[in-house]
This record gives C-alpha cells, sequence and structure tokens, in this order.
C-alpha cells in the first residue's frame, strides 16, 4: 500500500516533471526563433520559420500574441527578400494571417503597435506595388488589385481611414498614364476607356480638380487634332465635313472641362493655353486671341505647329 | 526572456520606422502628369485639304497646264504652309507638281494658280483680283465680305466648322472653267 502511494507520487511528480518541461520546451523554441531572427546566422530563415510554425500550434503557446508576432517578422524577412514586389505572396499572407491572430489575441500596448505598424507597412508596399505595376508595366488590372488590397489592409488598422486623398491621387496617375497612351494612338480605346473611368472617378470625389479636368479635357481635344492630321489630302468635302463635324463635338466636350478650371482660377495657365487652342480649333478667332493674349501676359510662350512635329 | 523578446521587437521596430521612411518617399511619388494641348493646328490641315480639293472642280487655261502648279499664299501662316508642303510632296494636279510660295505682302509678279490671303493680309485683295482677271489665278480670301471684294472663294466658319463661300462670276472673270457641281458644295453663294 504504502509502495503503490510511492509509486503514484512519483509517477505524478514525473507527468509535472514532463509537463513542464514541453512548457519550457516550446518557450526555449520561441527564444531560439528570435535568437536565430536576431543574430541572422546563414540559413537563419528557414530554421526560424519551422521553429516558430511548431510554436504556434502547439497547445502551449498557440494563443501566445508574442509567438504570433514573432512568427510575423520571421515571414517578413522572407517576404523582404523574396517577395516584396509580388502581388500575391504567400509569405505576406502568412504575415497578415499571423498578425490578426496576435491583434486578437489582446497583446499588450507595445505589441499592438508593431504588429499595426508592421500591417501599415505591408500596405504601403500594395501601394508601391500599384503604382510599379501602373507606371512601369503599365498593368491597369493588377495594379488596382494591389491599390484595393492597400487600402483593405490599412482599414485593418485603422477602419475609419479616409482614402479620398490616395484616390484622387492614385485615379489621377491611371488617367493621366492611359490618356498619354491614347493620345499616341487613337485606335487604342481600352486606354482611353481606362483613362476616362478613373479621371470620372477623381471628379465625382474633386469635382473641381484641375489636374483631372485638365487631363479630362485634353484627351478630348488631343483626340479631335488626331482626327485632323488622320484626314487624307485627298479627302472629298463629305470626308471633310465628317471630320469636323467630329472634331467640333470632341473640341465642345474639351471645352467643358478646361472651362471648368479657368472658372475658378483665371489664372491657371494650363486652362488658358489649353482654351487657346480649343477655340483655334472651334473657328471662334476672337476667343481664341483673347487667351492667347492672356497666356503671353502670363508668360506662356505658345507653340506652332512646327514644335509639335519636333515632339 | 520577455525583456529579451520586447529588446527585440524595439530593434525590429527601429528598422522598421526606417523602411516606413522610405516607404513614405516613394508613397508620394506617385506621379500624375498634365497632358500636353497638341499645337498641331487642325484648321490649316482642313484649309489645306480644300484648298486641294477646288483644283478638281476648276479648269485652269492651257498655258497654266505647264510647269507648276503654284499655290501662292500671301500674309503670315507658318502652320499652313507647313501644312501645303506636306501636300506638294503627297499630290500632284493632273501631271503637275504643286510648288507653295509665300510672302508677307502681296506681290503682283509671282505668277500662280491658286492665291490665298490669309485675313491679316486680305487688303490687297480687290487689287490682286483685278490684277488677275482672266490670267486664270483662282483667288482664296478668309475674311468678311471676302467674296464682294474679288475673291471666288471665301473661308467662313459656319456652327464652328470651316465652310466657304463662292463667287462664280468672280471665277470666270478670273478666266477659269467652272464645275456647276461646286455651287451646292458651297455654304454661301454670292452672285
Amino acid at each position: 500500500m504504502c509502495n503503490l502511494r510511492h509509486i503514484t507520487k512519483n509517477l505524478l511528480l514525473g507527468v509535472l516533471m514532463l509537463g513542464s518541461a514541453c512548457l519550457y520546451a516550446q518557450e526555449n523554441a520561441l527564444a531560439r526563433a528570435q535568437q536565430l531572427l536576431r543574430a541572422k546566422p546563414p540559413g537563419y530563415m528557414e530554421i526560424a520559420a519551422l521553429t516558430i510554425d511548431s510554436v504556434i500550434v502547439h497547445p502551449q503557446t498557440k494563443n501566445d500574441f508574442v509567438a504570433w508576432t514573432t512568427r510575423a517578422f520571421i515571414y517578413f524577412e522572407f517576404y523582404k527578400l523574396h517577395d516584396k514586389l509580388k502581388l500575391n505572396s504567400a509569405h505576406r499572407d502568412t504575415i497578415v494571417n499571423s498578425l490578426l491572430v496576435a491583434n486578437s489575441l489582446q497583446p499588450d500596448s507595445n505589441y499592438l503597435v508593431q504588429n499595426n505598424k508592421l500591417l501599415v507597412n505591408l500596405s504601403k508596399n500594395y501601394f508601391n506595388l500599384s503604382r510599379t505595376l501602373l507606371q512601369d508595366s503599365v498593368n491597369d488590372q493588377r495594379s488596382a488589385i494591389a491599390y484595393n488590397r492597400y487600402k483593405a489592409l490599412y482599414r485593418m488598422v485603422d477602419p475609419k481611414m479616409d482614402f479620398s486623398s490616395d484616390d484622387v491621387k492614385y485615379y489621377l496617375a491611371v488617367g493621366s498614364q492611359y490618356s498619354a497612351l491614347f493620345i499616341k494612338d487613337n485606335n487604342d480605346t481600352k486606354s482611353q476607356d481606362v483613362a476616362k473611368v478613373a479621371l470620372l472617378k477623381v471628379l465625382e470625389i474633386q469635382p473641381d480638380n484641375p489636374t483631372a479636368n485638365i487631363n479630362m479635357g485634353l484627351m478630348y481635344y488631343n483626340q479631335a487634332v488626331n482626327l485632323s492630321k488622320s484626314l487624307d489630302y485627298g479627302a472629298d468635302f463629305s470626308q471633310i465635313d465628317i471630320v469636323q463635324e467630329n472634331m467640333v463635338k470632341l473640341a465642345k466636350q474639351s471645352e467643358q472641362f478646361i472651362i471648368r478650371v479657368y472658372t475658378n482660377d483665371n489664372k491657371n495657365l494650363k486652362a488658358i493655353e489649353a482654351l487657346y487652342y480649343i477655340y483655334r480649333m472651334l473657328n471662334e478667332p476672337a476667343k481664341s486671341d483673347d487667351f492667347k493674349k492672356k497666356g503671353e501676359e502670363l508668360g506662356i510662350k505658345f507653340s506652332d505647329q512646327t514644335a509639335d512635329k519636333e515632339k | 526572456m520577455a525583456f529579451k523578446i520586447k529588446y527585440y521587437l524595439c530593434k525590429i521596430h527601429f528598422n522598421l520606422s526606417k523602411s516606413f521612411k522610405y516607404l513614405l518617399v516613394v508613397f508620394c511619388l506617385i506621379s500624375f502628369k498634365f497632358q500636353q494641348p497638341s499645337t498641331f493646328d487642325a484648321n490649316s490641315k482642313i484649309k489645306a485639304v480644300f484648298l486641294y480639293n477646288y483644283t478638281r472642280y476648276f479648269e485652269w487655261p492651257e498655258k497654266k497646264k505647264v510647269d507648276n502648279f503654284v499655290i501662292y499664299v500671301v500674309g503670315k501662316n507658318e502652320n499652313l504652309i507647313m501644312e501645303l508642303k506636306n501636300l506638294a510632296t503627297k499630290k500632284k494636279v493632273g501631271n503637275q507638281e504643286i510648288e507653295i510660295k509665300n510672302s508677307s505682302t502681296f506681290d503682283p509678279a509671282v505668277t500662280s494658280h491658286i492665291i490665298y490671303f490669309t485675313p491679316e493680309a486680305a487688303k490687297p485683295l480687290g487689287d490682286a483680283a483685278s490684277k488677275n482677271k482672266g490670267k486664270g489665278t483662282l483667288v482664296v480670301a478668309e475674311t468678311p465680305g471676302g467674296c464682294k471684294s474679288g475673291a471666288s472663294i471665301n473661308f467662313i466658319a459656319i456652327d464652328n466648322k470651316l465652310k466657304f463661300e463662292y463667287n462664280k462670276n468672280a471665277a470666270v472673270k478670273a478666266g477659269l472653267k467652272t464645275n456647276e457641281d461646286f455651287k451646292a458644295l458651297a455654304a454661301v453663294n454670292i452672285d
């Protein structure tokens, strides 16, 4: 009887010790992962990832926000090295997921701040990616995905964030990029549509935005110019009439946008310059001369067609 | 251990702060640019196409069917001159090469098939018309009442579009054979 009590006591002690050892083993693993992250020895990322992945599934540590935050930072190392310029990144997904779990485990304020900063970092990387995809790769669709992910990720940190000013910047960039492409090639109606949609989004937010109005107006004006350029010298009178009809429609559409800018700011050089060219096209010499005079007084040097050819 | 973790995270935070600065700069660099208005003068192109079209509706005297077909521009209009020079490289009138001449004021010594007076240089229009009577020169102007002052054709703007008025009598007096269809193409006929 005494022996049995002795055996049970030892057994319980053993289980307790084993349990403690297991617990400390996981805590040691977490510390080891952090150590690796700090010291960065060769091949540290893979070992650190393996270690932390075992920590976050262990019952003893799976609800430890420190473990999840550490995991996010370990995967951030992979991300920085391999995935920063990728639109779709498993590492980025792992980081975001880890940070969200960490934040759901009621971390202390220090951890919460770190976690949110990392989320903001990732979201801004999406923004930069949207810029690269737009301006370097000229891929509006992938750029839009990146831009929307930037906003979605940022909202995880600050649900009340107002993106109006970013939207204006982003859609202006899309609009100017694609209107330039359309002006180069009038058959590229896809670019025209992308530019129009983007610039109209800006005008929804800021109806008087000068850049959007000017770019929208000039897209129509330059389209009219290209129509006249494409007119063959041997075209008959009926063809001339059709081209003129379309030119006038486009020039009047252009005028609507530019005049809005001029009405708000009668010293806007871009608007004054554009209105001179628009009224010249519309055969309204009194108005075009008036804007030319105003422009010259404000220092605009109006180029003639020779300059356009050189461009 | 907690100290170590916090210490390490502080270090990460420090590094991240640096990348934030970097990101912030790039973040601001998303660029948008103003489009430039094309300086191409669409109306000069249209005028050049009109002038070339006129050659299909008039017949010049036999003596003027040799040598170059001369379009003489009186006044300053660089854009039109450039368009006409482009036209001359691409088109002919019958077998005649097109030649462009230009002077700031009217020079009666210049022999031409078409004289175009810019709005600013239209003063000697009547003089030019009388001096070219019977010589086979189509006088084109762009000034109010141009056809009444002796021009056969006068550019006008109607509904923002370039059109022309036509004075058949002036063309006949100028020694040109006219085409009846041409009257229907003019926005206004002046007799």
